[in-house]
């Protein structure tokens, strides 16, 4: 390949990052060429965003060395990375929404004419700027005017105006529609030919095949391999993301599946999901696996009652649901663990007590009275059960770790007693052990005749647990895949693939 | 010009007027229509509405809440809120006039300013730096300034006598052009050199970008801290010059001359279409809509409504921009995270049937 | 799993200065006060600091703020910083109240009642349900009801004894505030006492305290796990606008005048009774005891400045002053425990 004649732009030696409980990139090293796409790809929390955070200047503790054109640098702060020629386009956008796309193309670097800006120049730097993604849009319009697409666009223009030598992109794609996306190549191939060095980070392989002339994986924080991509197949890739060098040791049980507990025909929710069927039964783990964004959560939230239906019904045990208050559901048991621990989970300020019983008050009322005292002994056998540590119900949830907090989490939805248990994303960022314990107490509420439907972005969790799993896209299920045809593979396929049922 | 011609432009892009494009146009031009309808309702129905001396008088008159805007509307665009503003004009005007009597203008006034620009100070450090929210801080030092106003005052309104201040004051309220006295003028000259720096300046234009999103502006390299104090010394400085303008002219300052402005200015402020979210807003947007108020307050007046009715007619209005306001952002949070292929699918289906 | 874990400790450390504050501190701090007006009254700086009448004129002023800051503390609780409104709720009530006299007594109550809770469900409605922010929205609410006493009594002050010939509900009015028990214990006391034992058990003791519990502290996990958050919001605006009613009452009876500017100040005198009280604006932290305590400190405090002479204005400034420090201190210990907002 040409492009290795034009040099190593970036060489990264032995790089390692550790979270206070996680190690997220352990001893990796990393190379790409002037003139080269490199593809990063690997399953979520592998590691490749907090690598390229680390390019980006976002951490002043990591270990290693950064070598960028032969130098070796040190990547403490955002702003001295910039000055050594990294842009970073991130996968949530960071434009300011009421102000022009002009001012955010040009954030910091205005141009100027005597004392007040040139406005002239502002619109004329502007437009050509948005020349290079192939927008043609009123400079002057305020990003909240224009589409989440071409905010995507604009926001990969911004980063190209600052000029850089290496270019980290992180799924710059999951916003744009087909045709954007075949501009964006374009102009990803361009950049390349003027020697640029691109990091492109994707869940979405035909892309990575598409764009990129060598591909590195990750997996577990760690480096798993880096081929050229011609000479590597798409199952390969596949196969290295998700490999598991040892078997799972779990031998999974079968379990009794009985009548159906939660009933959900025709929902919709306009614009987030639409016309979703799906029947769980008592006994069951039934997964649904989907890319971010493609309405999952948001069909948790319809179900369970914080968000009102457009249309379709849901029934519980036979019995219907519409129009009752999550409050309610709750109190027949049904329960939503949300994906957003630390806003939506726990309130971090308040005790463990006052967490995990936070979704029963109403249940330990005696008359007027709330009975605290009551519920204290479940809680306490729910902080055995999950082994949550330190087994204190006075301490607060925010002194607690990562791990700790998802299972008292865990525990204040068991805590309602549930027949029908909605977990999204039940064991996101948590440790090994506390993953065990979770999976564990999954599979036992299962057991004991619970329905659990489970949300999740953690393909070894699902294949691990799921009795049957639905593959979600852009608001629809287009697959419902048994436990025999499901695995790894086969899942991160269906859920790249656009057919629909 | 141009900006007339973005939001044409942003309309024509799709070679079709659609609906929500023409209400966006409506909302983006709202406040120069309402000052039109105003004006005009006004000028053909409102008795000796539309005469040089009554038209003069609204100016006279808006000229303190216009001066007082130019300077909020900097705050309400970095997203942060100043209730201290009505106190603070009220607290400069009475320094001034009592200095006055020891010093003279000529000390008693850059004083009186720069008591009114530390009241910035003290609030933007508050606010930037301690990190306590601005409604709460403001809240303070507005209970604060009330009390150092009655304490220099003991209670009473200060009001001055002697040819030097009546010339003075004569000077600023007489016209020196048709309809425009000099207090007049000076209140224009204000809103010029507010209305370049603001939209005109990189600094101006800093103030939206941290209203709009402070981690952006943040990351580009702004100093969104520094920002936001300025904001409020801007916003302290501007009110206390309005209040002493307004004291110099009647040779007298009451304790409560500026409690009315916070309601005026904080209306007036949104009706303008700056929100209370920051990075949206203007500072000529802000002024037309102080003056279409007080145009309204007047004619509720010239009908032959007593005050209270104008007190009323003012407070409601308050509460339905508010109210407004929140009712918008709650009907817009229910759309958040939707997807266009799916609304576009939706359309569809209904186009079938 | 259960090993040795490192537990995070700072958030407690860096707690101590607000729960020394909170609920036992501040009776401490009110016991100063008492030593310290004793101290200077044997050094003769002041007089009649301990004298009955001064005590029980301390203890009326604490009374009616206790009133108010006791419903108020609900929407602090809440996470909603405080209700301006409160001013001019004090003041339309007390109207509404005397102006309803002429029909008798219990109309005049049940009329400021409704107008008070009228105010109540409409700040409860825009500040829960659509959000308003409710700093701006309650004092808009309060221009509002300002308007209305300007637009409809056009700036008459009403007294009860001209409002009405028959001298029985003009003498029941005027007992609200002067009404005594064994000529020594007031009724405004006796009713600020109730609503603390009611609003304590309240906040600590029932379902509605604790879904307010987490609303207070975090927002969207409490919407998340099915409670009313509008609803609970709502009530918290409610309860507040029902006690500044009984506080209009008892502050127009007192001053035996119904009119605009009753009540101007309790609504910054009881927000600062709160937060000094332990109670932080963060939501979710405090108690109706230690709101009490902080309006006997204020009362103390004021008491005190009075007797030595510094002017009512100037008393503002300290107020002022002593509630942005306070509040300074509680937004840097929470910042240290990971909450971003005062």
């Amino acid at each position: 390949m040409s492009s290795e004649n034009l040099g190593l732009a970036l060489k990264m030696v032995g790089v390692g990052k550790r979270y206070p409980a996680t190690i997220a990139v352990d001893n990796v090293d990393f190379e790409v060429y002037a003139g080269e796409v490199h593809a990063l790809v690997g399953e979520n929390g592998a590691g490749k965003t907090t690598l390229m955070k680390m390019l980006a200047g976002s951490f002043n503790d990591y270990t290693g060395a950064i070598f960028i054109n032969d130098k070796m640098v040190k990547l403490t702060s955002p702003s001295i990375a910039k000055s050594y020629g990294i842009g970073m386009i991130y996968q949530e956008l960071s434009l300011a929404q009421p102000i022009s796309i002009a001012e955010n193309l040009l954030v910091g670097r205005l141009p100027r004419k005597g004392l007040f800006i040139d406005r002239d120049k502002m619109v004329s730097e502007s437009k050509r700027l948005l020349k290079t993604v192939g927008l043609d849009l009123d400079p002057l319009l305020p990003i909240e005017d224009i589409s989440q697409h071409e905010a995507q666009l604009v926001e990969i223009a911004k980063v190209l105006g600052t000029n850089p030598c290496i270019l980290v992109m992180d799924e710059p794609t999951s916003a744009l529609s087909q045709e954007e996306v075949e501009r964006l190549f374009k102009i990803i191939a361009k950049l390349r030919n003027r020697g640029m060095a691109i990091v492109y980070i994707s869940h979405h392989l035909p892309e990575v095949f598409k764009v990129a002339d060598r591909v590195t994986v990750m997996r577990d924080a760690k480096k798993v391999a880096t081929r050229n991509i011609g000479e590597v197949t798409r199952e390969e890739i596949v196969h290295m993301m998700v490999g598991r060098s040892i078997k799972e040791l779990f031998t999974k049980e079968k379990r009794e599946v009985g009548q159906p507990r939660l009933e959900v025909k025709g929902l919709s929710r306009y614009g987030f999901f639409h016309d979703i069927d799906l029947q769980l039964h008592a006994g069951e783990i039934l997964g649904i696996c989907g890319l971010s964004g493609a309405g999952r959560s948001e069909l948790a939230q319809v179900i369970c009652g914080i968000e009102k239906a457009d249309a379709g019904t849901v029934l519980l045990d036979g019995e219907p649901l519409d129009g009752l208050p999550m409050a309610k559901r709750v109190l027949r048991g049904l329960g939503y663990l949300s994906e957003d621990r630390k806003r939506e989970g726990l309130a971090l300020r308040l005790a463990m007590d006052d967490n995990i019983l936070s979704a029963v008050i109403p249940k330990l009322k005696q008359g007027v009275v709330y009975n605290k005292r009551s519920g204290k002994p479940k809680a306490m056998q729910l902080i055995e059960e999950l082994s949550i540590y330190p087994p204190d119900l006075d301490r607060t949830a925010g002194n607690l770790s990562g791990g700790n907090q998802q299972k008292l989490l865990l525990a204040k939805w068991m805590a309602i007693n549930p027949k029908v248990l909605i977990l999204d994303e039940p064991s996101r960022g948590v440790d090994v052990g506390a993953k065990m314990t979770i999976h564990e107490t999954i599979e036992r509420l299962a057991h004991e005749g619970n329905a659990i439907l489970i949300i999740s972005s953690d393909l070894p969790e699902l294949v691990r647990l799921a009795d049957r799993v639905i593959i979600m896209r852009k608001g629809h299920f287009t697959k419902i895949m048994d436990q025999s045809e499901c695995s790894e593979e086969s899942l991160l396929l269906a859920a790249n693939t656009e057919v629909r049922v | 010009m141009q900006r007339l011609y973005g939001v044409w432009g942003g309309m024509m892009r799709k070679n079709k007027l659609d609906k929500s494009k023409l209400l966006a146009l409506g909302d983006r031009f709202r406040i120069y229509i309402l000052f039109g309808v105003i004006f005009i309702f006004m000028s053909l129905f409102a008795p000796r509405f539309f005469n040089s001396y009554n038209l003069t008088t609204i100016l006279r008159t808006v000229s303190m809440n216009a001066t007082i805007a130019l300077g909020f509307t900097i705050v309400m665009i970095c997203g942060e809120m100043d209730l201290s503003i009505g106190r603070t004009a009220t607290f400069a005007a009475v320094i001034a006039l009592t200095l006055q009597k020891k010093f003279g203008y000529g000390i008693s006034v850059p004083i009186a300013v720069l008591a009114g620009a530390g009241v910035g100070l003290l609030n933007g450090i508050l606010v930037a730096k301690i990190k306590i929210n601005s409604f709460i801080v403001t809240i303070g030092t507005m209970t604060i300034l009330q009390g150092a106003t009655y304490t220099i005052t003991g209670g009473n309104s200060v009001s001055l006598s002697g040819d030097k201040v009546f010339a003075i004051s004569d000077f600023l309220a007489k016209p020196l052009l048709p309809m425009l006295p000099p207090r007049v003028l000076l209140t224009i000259l204000f809103v010029v050199v507010f209305h370049l720096f603001v939209s005109n300046s990189q600094w101006g234009r800093n103030f939206y970008m941290v209203g709009g999103n402070r981690t952006t502006a943040w990351l580009a390299g702004i100093n969104t801290d520094r920002i936001t104090i300025t904001a409020f010394i801007l916003s302290s400085t501007m009110a206390a010059v309005a209040g002493i303008l307004f004291a110099m002219e009647s040779s007298a300052a009451t304790l409560n001359m500026g409690d009315n402005s916070l309601m005026y200015v904080v209306s007036a402020t949104i009706i303008g279409g700056t929100a209370m979210s920051g990075g949206k807003g203007g500072i000529l947007r802000s002024v037309v809509a102080v003056l279409s108020l007080e145009m309204l307050y007047t004619g509720t007046i010239l009908f032959g409504f007593g005050n209270e009715v104008k007190i009323f007619i003012s407070g409601l209005i308050l509460a339905l921009v508010v109210l407004y306001e929140a009712y918008a952002s709650y009907k817009h949070e229910k759309t958040i995270g939707q997807r266009a292929v799916l609304l576009e699918e939706l359309a569809q289906a209904k186009e079938k049937i | 799993m259960n090993g040795i874990q490192k537990v995070d400790t700072r958030a407690l450390q860096t707690n101590r200065f607000s729960k020394l504050l909170s609920s036992i501190g501040i009776y401490a701090i009110a016991a100063l006060f008492i030593v310290l007006g004793v101290v200077l009254q044997s050094m003769g700086i002041i007089n009649n600091f301990l004298t009955t009448q001064n005590m029980m004129n301390i203890v009326d002023a604490v009374a009616l703020l206790g009133i108010v800051a006791v419903g108020m503390a609900f929407i602090t609780y809440s996470g909603h910083y405080a209700d301006l409104s409160a001013p001019t709720t004090i003041a339309l009530t007390g109207i509404v109240s005397v102006e309803l006299l002429r029909f008798g007594f219990i109309p005049a109550i049940m009329g400021a009642v409704v107008v008070g809770l009228i105010i109540g469900i409409i700040n409860g409605i825009v500040i829960g349900k659509f959000k308003a922010n409710p700093i701006i929205w309650t004092l808009a609410m309060s221009y509002v009801s300002m308007g209305v006493i300007r637009f409809v009594w056009v700036n008459k002050q009403i007294y009860p004894d001209v409002i009405t010939d028959d001298p029985f509900p003009v003498m029941l009015f005027d007992n609200i505030y002067r009404f005594r028990f064994f000529n020594a214990i007031s009724l405004p006391l006796i009713i600020m006492l109730v609503l603390v034992v009611v609003g304590q058990f309240i906040l600590k003791r029932t379902a509605f305290g604790a879904q307010l519990k987490l609303t207070g502290s975090a927002k969207r996990t409490a919407k998340f796990s099915g409670i009313n958050v509008e609803l609970m919001i709502a009530l918290a605006f409610i309860i507040s606008a029902f006690t500044t009613t009984i506080a209009g009452l008892a502050i127009t009876s007192l001053s035996r005048v119904g009119a605009y500017y009753n009540g101007a100040g309790y609504d910054f005198r009881a927000v600062t009774a709160i937060v000094i009280g332990g109670m932080t604006l963060a939501g979710g932290r405090g108690s109706i005891i230690g709101v009490l305590g902080g309006t006997l400190v204020i009362g103390l405090m004021n008491n005190i400045m009075t007797l030595l002479g510094v002017g009512t204005f100037s008393q503002d400034i300290i107020r002022g002053a002593i509630f942005i420090l306070v509040v300074g201190i509680n937004a840097k210990t929470l910042r240290s425990m990971g909450r971003d907002d005062a």
